[in-house]
């Protein structure tokens, strides 16, 4: 009886869910067929006529392509030292690597424009990756690549934004690895050299996992829109196609030209990212289930504190994790001097922080703006949390049933709102709210629902691999302890998954916070405003006013400072030993 | 996972055939629609990012009249009416404010507003010579026209240009960014303008001229923002991340450098190219939407935003010159003094840029090979 309670709310949420998700897309593909009279298929047929559509698609490609790799060669390193050694402050440290991930992709944009400007370091040494001159310029005129700066600047932009991943994934298993494997292994005769080593243990170890996180990256970095357009702006890739054309799209007998691109450019777009996802997918659940692991202080005692050249490539690490913030920070209080007739002039002053916090220079101030990013935020995990917990455990306990098929397909299934369009999802929303309850546009909790139908995925994504881990004998050594039903999940099941649960809880609040949805709604009224949504509409307006860009910097700042707070909290909840969080 | 991965693409393959037709066509004649939503007492303003909509103003009307104010905000004037477009069947905000007069034509034919009560009794001639109907009124202006980087011309021993055609030479290769028409009302207005600039010539082709400024490399943007900040080396840009400065000239507003002016205690070395009719009177409206709920809080919002205590003004709250009869821009660190007037601007009427907007952007599109 209880049995079939269980199943049927796994059911009922599962169902809850995947409607939610699937609905606006559905919605928006409706809409466009019926202004374009196009059928998907056909919109899909016709990309390469959509203009601009081919050479955002290669463009797309190879950026996302090569912004996996770099991610690999920058993440990886990081992640094998950090863990394959005791370090004294590995929580502070994994907080800091995680902070990237969820900074609103305006915040990384500014960032990595303030460290490409013409007073930065990497100018200084000659290398112009914004105006192109110098090395860069003579590569662009070697090599006939036309904006090759932007381009660099744009896939290290994209590591940077990714570099979590590959350490989330990868350094968790390093640092639980049972070190007799690599004494037994360097014994034998397939472990007598390094490239032999590499071969029998460390790829058969690390290779799910890597591949796992270059996925995601290529992912992420395939619908990365405002990256795209503050570093690459003679360049589109087809998110930021649709985002330039979208906003008239799927309106009857008035542009229809852009109903076609956004309808072409989202089938291929939803099919390559869905291919990412099986991908993912697959080798999460490979990387998951492979080894057997040690607790990670076991571990780590045994290879002991980290060596000179380990210290170097994390501290390097951080240093590019942290300095898009830091100059970030360093620019809310520069601010333009009036009479800049003899040449650059700057006033290091409180004012644009003032500026922002009055509020006179955007919807709101921050204080307001903070308020209503946190209030979302909890109401957002008090909604995904407990979904993606469900639908983890759904996909979990139909995989120890031993249906793989339909897991799979569901664990895919719950991908789903990472490969669809924001555009695509805007419109649906949009056409949604109108059609079956208009009324809902008035309803202050409404940004809750994008956050919640994007957000979900983390969780599941941290959930499900920390449900695999637990052992079906911990609960039976519990219900030999005579406890009651409660008692017994708790001890045998909970106790071993707070710790993922914890971090699924930050990183929910984290993207909340980093926005990741609100921006979907096409009609978004200004008393919803978040904080991300006001660093925006900062960036967004003409900046004759001086104290403009400080006044987004600032409130940039704070939405940095709170991300790290909640990171940095998580990682003191999550028990050594307990996994990375993916 | 094949029946997974194919169940997704049937769901979603089929999904269009599921009833979508019963969409009805836009009506022919107008008629006033009931309320898109609930009056809960709160106005709600759709905008884009008017910098005189401050906190400020909507808290000193909310005293006054005990109304309050939300403003539903989107990216720019063609925002407002790609918005007010897809919410016909519910509209959600009841006072547009924003709209330009190249966009204004498009929103009427469709029937998007209704008429208001505000009074025009003190708006001047020249705001109310596009459109004097009772669907909109104006609330600020500017003439968009090109500027141009005195000192780059200098130092490139280039003097200004004394035509459209010269920006087609060797000179100018690469070095003019200009907003997209189809995606930016700055741009659409210069568009309108260089139709009439050409027009006027008698034998000149708008588009074959387009047409070679796209050949001699000319910059397109998707927006004024991007034209002018990252590209254009004449203004404030090079003081603002992700600065490239390789345009000398760009698409703004006549007044622009006495905006400049104005933010850098009066100076600045843009200037605006004053070309007979190559520059175009930009009007934005306010109007009461079709679908409306606090009609009679729009209208008030109207009167206020109209009223010579807040109108007067929009030079320095809105950076655009007020609609209120004889008012101009403040002589405060050379505003007045570095804002040019353009001699003769477009004289294109309401019924020539609701019959042909569309096809001048198609023509654009043609001739610039744009999307």
């Amino acid at each position: 009886m209880f049995r079939t309670s269980v199943w049927m709310l796994r059911a009922s949420v599962v169902s809850a869910y995947l409607i939610l998700a699937s609905l606006p897309f559905i919605y928006a593909l409706r809409r466009l067929a019926y202004v374009t009279g196009h059928s998907p298929f056909e919109a899909l047929m016709r990309f390469d006529e959509v203009y601009g559509g081919a050479e955002a698609l290669t463009y797309t490609l190879l950026e996302a392509s090569v912004s996996a790799l770099l991610t690999v060669l920058i993440g990886l390193p990081i992640a094998w030292c950090l863990g394959r050694y005791e370090w004294k402050n590995a929580r502070i440290l994994r907080a800091l690597f995680s902070v990237p991930f969820v900074m609103p992709a305006i915040v990384a944009a500014m960032g990595f424009l303030l460290l490409t400007n013409s007073e930065s370091g990497l100018f200084q040494i000659g290398i112009d990756l914004r105006t192109e001159t110098g090395v860069i310029g003579d590569l662009a005129r070697l090599t006939g690549w036309d904006h090759p700066g932007h381009f660099i600047a744009l896939v290290f932009a994209h590591a940077w934004f990714n570099l979590s991943l590959m350490i989330r994934f990868v350094e968790p298993t390093l640092a639980r690895l049972n070190p007799a494997w690599e004494e037994q292994l360097s014994l034998l005769g397939q472990g007598k050299n390094r490239f032999d080593r590499l071969r029998h243990l460390w790829w058969p170890v690390l290779g799910p996992a890597v591949l796992c996180a270059a996925s995601l990256s290529f992912l992420f970095s395939f619908t990365s829109f405002a990256l795209v357009k503050w570093l690459s702006p003679f360049n589109n890739t087809l998110e930021s196609l649709m985002a330039t054309y979208g906003g008239s799209a799927g309106i009857e007998d008035y542009r229809v030209d852009t109903s076609e691109i956004v309808m072409s450019a989202s089938m291929v777009q939803f099919l390559i990212l869905l291919f990412a996802l099986y991908m993912t997918s697959t080798m999460q659940q490979r990387h998951s289930t492979r080894f057997s692991l040690v607790s990670e202080g076991n571990a780590k005692s045994q290879r002991g504190p980290p060596r000179m050249g380990a210290k170097i490539i994390v501290y390097a690490g951080v240093v590019f994790a942290m300095a898009p913030l830091f100059t970030a920070l360093f620019a809310s209080f520069k601010v333009r001097k009036g009479n800049f007739s003899s040449g650059f002039a700057y006033d290091w002053s409180l004012d644009g922080w003032r500026a922002a916090w009055s509020g006179d220079l955007a919807t709101m101030g921050i204080g307001d703006a903070l308020a209503n990013s946190l209030l979302y935020a909890l109401c957002t995990l008090c909604v995904a949390l407990p979904t993606g917990w469900f639908l983890a455990s759904t996909i979990h306990a139909l995989e120890v049933e031993k249906r793989f098929k339909t897991a799979k397909a569901l664990d895919v299934l719950t991908l789903l709102p990472l490969a669809v369009s924001a555009v695509m999802v805007g419109l649906g929303v949009l056409l949604g709210v109108l059609r079956l309850m208009p009324e809902l546009f008035q309803w202050s909790y409404l940004p809750v629902v994008p956050h919640v139908i994007l957000t979900t995925p983390f969780v599941v994504r941290v959930m499900l691999p920390a449900m695999r881990s637990v052992e079906p004998k911990w609960i039976e050594q519990a219900q030999v302890l005579n406890l009651n039903r409660y008692q017994t999940w708790y001890h045998g099941h909970f106790s071993f998954v707070r710790g993922p649960a914890v971090v699924a809880s930050s990183l929910t609040l984290a993207f909340s916070l980093g926005e990741f949805g609100a921006s979907w709604l096409l009609v978004r009224a200004g008393s919803w405003d978040t904080l991300s949504v006001v660093v925006d509409q900062l960036m967004s307006r003409p900046k004759f006013d001086p104290l403009v860009q400080p006044a987004a910097m600032a409130a940039a700042t704070v939405l940095m400072a709170i991300t790290f707070l909640l990171f940095f909290v998580a990682e003191r909840f999550r028990h050594e030993g307990e996994g990375g969080g993916f | 996972m094949k029946t997974a991965f194919w169940l997704v693409l049937i769901v979603l393959m089929g999904a269009p055939l599921a009833g979508c037709l019963e969409q009805t066509s836009a009506s022919e004649e107008c008629v006033v629609l009931p309320a898109g939503h609930a009056d809960d007492g709160v106005l709600r303003i759709l905008t884009y990012d008017i910098t005189a909509l401050s906190d400020a103003l909507t808290d000193e009307f909310t005293n006054n009249t005990g109304i309050e104010v939300e403003m539903i905000k989107v990216d720019d004037a063609g925002g407002i009416l790609d918005q007010m477009m897809l919410t016909k069947e519910a509209q959600q905000a009841d006072l547009m404010i924003g709209l330009d007069n190249t966009y204004l034509p498009t929103a009427i034919a469709n029937c998007l507003l209704q008429a208001h009560d505000a009074s025009a009794e003190n708006i001047s001639d020249s705001a109310l010579d596009f459109y004097d109907g009772p669907l909109a009124l104006p609330f600020d202006q500017g003439d968009v026209c090109l500027n141009f980087d005195e000192d780059a011309l200098s130092e490139a021993n280039i003097s200004a240009p004394t035509s459209l055609e010269q920006l087609t030479g060797e000179e100018w290769k690469g070095k003019v960014a200009f907003p997209s028409p189809v995606t930016s009302s700055p741009g659409r207005a210069f568009l309108v303008a260089s139709v009439e600039y050409f027009d006027q010539q008698g034998d000149g082709d708008p588009m074959a001229w387009w047409e070679d400024m796209v050949d001699n490399e000319a910059i397109i943007t998707t927006g004024w923002t991007e034209a002018y900040e990252t590209h254009y080396t004449g203004g404030y840009g090079e003081y603002t991340e992700g600065y490239i400065g390789d345009a000398w000239m760009t698409v703004s507003y006549c007044h622009s450098p006495g905006v400049e002016a104005f933010y850098a205690e009066n100076y600045t070395h843009s200037t605006s190219l004053v070309l007979d009719h190559a520059s175009f009177h930009q009007i934005e409206y306010a109007g009461i939407i079709n679908g409306a709920a606090q009609i009679d809080g729009a209208n008030q919002f109207m009167e206020f935003l109209l009223s010579s205590e807040v109108n007067i003004n929009m030079p320095e709250n809105n950076l655009m010159y007020s609609v209120i009869e004889g008012a101009d821009l403040p002589e405060t660190n050379g505003y007045r003094y570095h804002a040019d007037l353009p001699s003769a601007v477009t004289t294109m009427t309401y019924e020539e840029i609701e019959a042909n907007m569309d096809i001048w952007l198609d023509a654009w599109k043609s001739a610039t090979k744009q999307a």
